[in-house]
């Protein structure tokens, strides 16, 4: 386009034949599991769905690490056909939290910066549906000032020694290991993001301890992973030693933009959308806003992908997709709890889904960067900071 | 607009340098009127039937050469009825195998069940109009000197012309009707709510340009508004919103045009276009004015030439609500177990 401003978003240039033989054979898959039993469709099941039979199947179908190449188990599939498959299992409401860090972040980071032992050891075990990971970023004192991290990391005979508290670790009661963002130099107030370094954490060595965050509805998905002299080998530094900041930063599109950015409660839009159709919920137009909003956060973030794959910089557009995407959600939970109230007529699994829905909605727009930090983004992208 | 690489850089700087060049002598008029003078320079460039067959005397282009001359018409504040002339009029004739090369500039009106149409946009600047109405099962098509109509003048909003026509069968039967397949219809309501999608996108991509410009350049406080953080989210949210109505407007284009309007799922595709412009324009609109304070409400600030534009173009060719009711309409009968495969496509 000619007008003086750059484009904040690039134009979706994928064609969805490409993946539509693709969707095809996940929408059947799923099907096959409803079918079986094997799950009922949830708000967030990619935060609070954790089902390793699920996982396993999901294996099964070569559906896990797709973009890691074959000589690490992996299926050298592209980041579009990921989205695909990610985006299928999302607004079909499964159960993909047990693998969706390692699927997501891990897999990526890996290729990009992980060491041929590290790639050898976790990426076919991620593959295989056999491996999961948390990530150690947050801390008590550090939320979205994520450079103030006060988890430290000591040289030692062998390796590294780290003392800090991790929190909002999700399923790091059930994980294996975390990726843990500690400072391996003492802060200079000139370059805050400097001395920072990436390791990977077995969970289960000694030093670390995992306790739970309990949600405001009593479910357990976080966690707080507290370091006392835990020992990480060399062999585990993640990267570059002093390169954590820009590690960390340089794959925040691919969790910013991607599906799980819009579809968190899409499970209640359409059980929202089967109830109009019967009647038990007033008819309200509002669906058909909502409905346009996800259609379009479809197109947006297939073009953040597009961009993404061709390594093209996309954090501006990603942090577009997640205040719109995110926004978009806890107003699909909002229209729902509006409908429905005691003079209805609608059924316990639709009470059920909407009331997931408005407990979860506070962490849609806080996870991953709260939305405030994401304008922050865009307004540096449209060169006002 | 739209699809980067879509369209030559050229042709899009040539639209541009025209139409600059005509709003620097012809600031808009609070009650539009087709200016033959510009029609004429335009027509000269190959713009007017910009996508005309070239052995009709048109172009050859499409509907992305043909978008990028609309926004660069809303970008330049050119109130001109391209779009109705080219893409829907002299398209519906071309789409019935009748080409018209008379260098008349035309319109078209769809009467309703009670014979008449209202706000139909530019009469007054026509010289002929493709009339369409419903003849039982089918529909006619017949092209109308514009003067021998019965029409009652309006304008919209931004003061473009929008009559409302009233043609009985005691006057239609005087006219040399043609029958119209029921598709070319639908895709004509398709293509008029596209090109008034197409049109919001431009004038809020310009009012980000131009929020954006005052809270750089305006100093309160001592410092630039650019630089206070409630300012950033106000723009943002513009941004972000503009982008929104652009990937829903840009995916309706692309799949118009790779399918020639014949896709079953373009129906859902331009609705969704004109809910995500129609609620953008509300968040984009009150940013805008908010950002640009009491300067931005008054005649002497552009500003009103893109926020008044971007809401009356949304309320054209369907209210925001009728659009929205298409969708919801859709998504119950898709029910849950389609509503993800129609926004997939």
């Amino acid at each position: 386009m000619s007008t003086t401003l750059p484009r904040l978003v690039p134009p979706a240039a994928a064609d969805s034949a490409e993946t539509a033989a693709l969707r095809k054979e996940v929408r059947a898959f799923i099907t096959e599991q409803l079918i079986a039993g094997a799950f009922t469709p949830s708000v967030d099941g990619w935060l609070s769905g954790w089902d390793e039979k699920f996982t396993a199947a999901l294996a099964n179908r070569g559906w896990l690490g797709m973009t890691a190449p074959p000589q690490y188990g992996g299926h050298g599939r592209s980041h579009l056909e990921r989205f695909a498959v990610t985006e299928e299992l999302l607004a079909a409401g499964a159960p993909v939290a047990a693998h969706w860090i390692a699927d997501r972040q891990i897999v990526p980071s890996l290729l990009k910066y992980g060491t041929e032992e590290q790639k050898s050891e976790f990426l076919p075990r991620i593959v295989a549906g056999e491996c999961f990971f948390g990530i150690g970023m947050s801390e008590p004192d550090s939320g979205s000032d994520l450079a103030s991290v006060r988890t430290r990391a000591e040289r030692v005979d062998g390796g590294w020694s780290l003392t800090g508290t991790k929190v909002w670790t999700s399923g790091a009661h059930h994980a294996h290991a975390f990726i843990v963002l500690a400072r391996t130099a003492p802060i200079d107030p000139a370059n805050r993001h400097a001395g920072l370094s990436q390791f990977i954490v077995d969970l289960h060595t000694p030093g670390v301890g995992i306790r739970p965050i309990v949600s405001m509805n009593g479910s357990h998905h976080f966690n707080e992973v507290i370091l006392e002299d835990a020992f990480v080998p060399d062999r585990m530094v993640f990267g570059e030693v002093g390169e954590g900041w820009r590690q960390v930063t340089s794959e925040l599109a691919f969790e910013r933009s991607g599906p799980e950015r819009f579809l968190s409660t899409f499970a209640l839009l359409a059980a929202a959308t089967d109830a109009m159709a019967a009647r038990r919920i007033p008819r309200d137009d509002g669906l058909g806003r909502l409905v346009a909003r996800i259609a379009a956060l479809h197109q947006m973030s297939t073009a953040v992908v597009g961009a993404l794959e061709r390594h093209d910089p996309a954090d501006v557009p990603a942090a577009v997709v997640k205040v719109l995407g995110t926004t978009t959600e806890g107003d699909i939970a909002d229209f729902a709890d509006v409908l429905v109230g005691d003079d209805g007529d609608t059924d316990a699994s639709l009470e059920a889904l909407v009331a997931a829905a408005v407990d979860q909605r506070p962490g849609f727009t806080l996870r991953g960067g709260t939305n405030e930090v994401m304008r922050g983004v865009i307004a540096r992208g449209l060169g006002m900071r | 607009m739209m699809l980067t690489g879509q369209v030559d850089a050229a042709l899009i700087d040539m639209m541009d340098a025209v139409l600059a060049d005509y709003r620097n002598t012809h600031p808009p008029a609070a009650q539009a009127e087709r200016d033959a003078d510009l029609w004429a320079t335009l027509d000269g460039l190959g713009l007017v039937r910009l996508t005309g067959a070239e052995d009709h005397g048109g172009s050859g282009a499409g509907w992305h050469e043909a978008a990028e001359l609309l926004s660069a018409t809303v970008r330049h504040s050119v109130r001109i009825p391209l779009a109705e002339h080219d893409l829907l009029a002299c398209g519906m004739l071309d789409a019935v195998g009748r080409p018209v090369t008379d260098g008349a500039v035309r319109t078209l009106c769809v009467l309703d069940d009670r014979d008449s149409a209202a706000s139909v946009p530019w009469i007054s600047g026509a010289d002929r109009v493709v009339m369409v109405w419903r003849d039982g099962g089918c529909y006619r098509l017949a092209d109308v000197e514009a003067e021998q109509l019965d029409t009652a003048p309006g304008r919209n909003l931004i003061g473009e012309p929008r009559h409302s026509v009233t043609a009985g069968p005691a006057v239609r039967v005087g006219w040399d009707g043609v029958g119209v397949p029921l598709e070319a219809v639908e895709q004509l309501r398709l293509k008029a709510a596209l090109v008034r999608a197409i049109q919001v996108c431009a004038a809020l991509d310009k009012i980000l340009e131009l929020s954006i410009d005052h809270a750089t350049s305006r100093i309160q406080f001592g410092r630039p508004l650019s630089k206070f953080q409630a300012l950033q989210n106000l723009i943002a949210d513009i941004a972000s919103e503009a982008a929104l109505a652009r990937a829903a407007t840009e995916a309706a284009l692309s799949t118009a045009v790779s399918t020639r309007w014949d896709e079953p799922t373009l129906d859902f595709r331009v609705a969704v276009a004109r809910s995500c412009a129609g609620h953008a324009a509300s968040v984009v609109v009150r940013n805008a004015h908010q950002i640009h304070g009491a300067i931005g409400t008054t005649r002497e600030h552009r500003l009103h030439e893109f926020t008044r534009a971007a809401l009356a173009w949304r309320s054209e060719f369907g209210s925001l609500r009728y659009w929205d009711q298409r969708i919801t309409d859709a998504s119950v009968a898709a029910g849950s177990a389609g509503l993800w495969s129609m926004i997939t496509g």
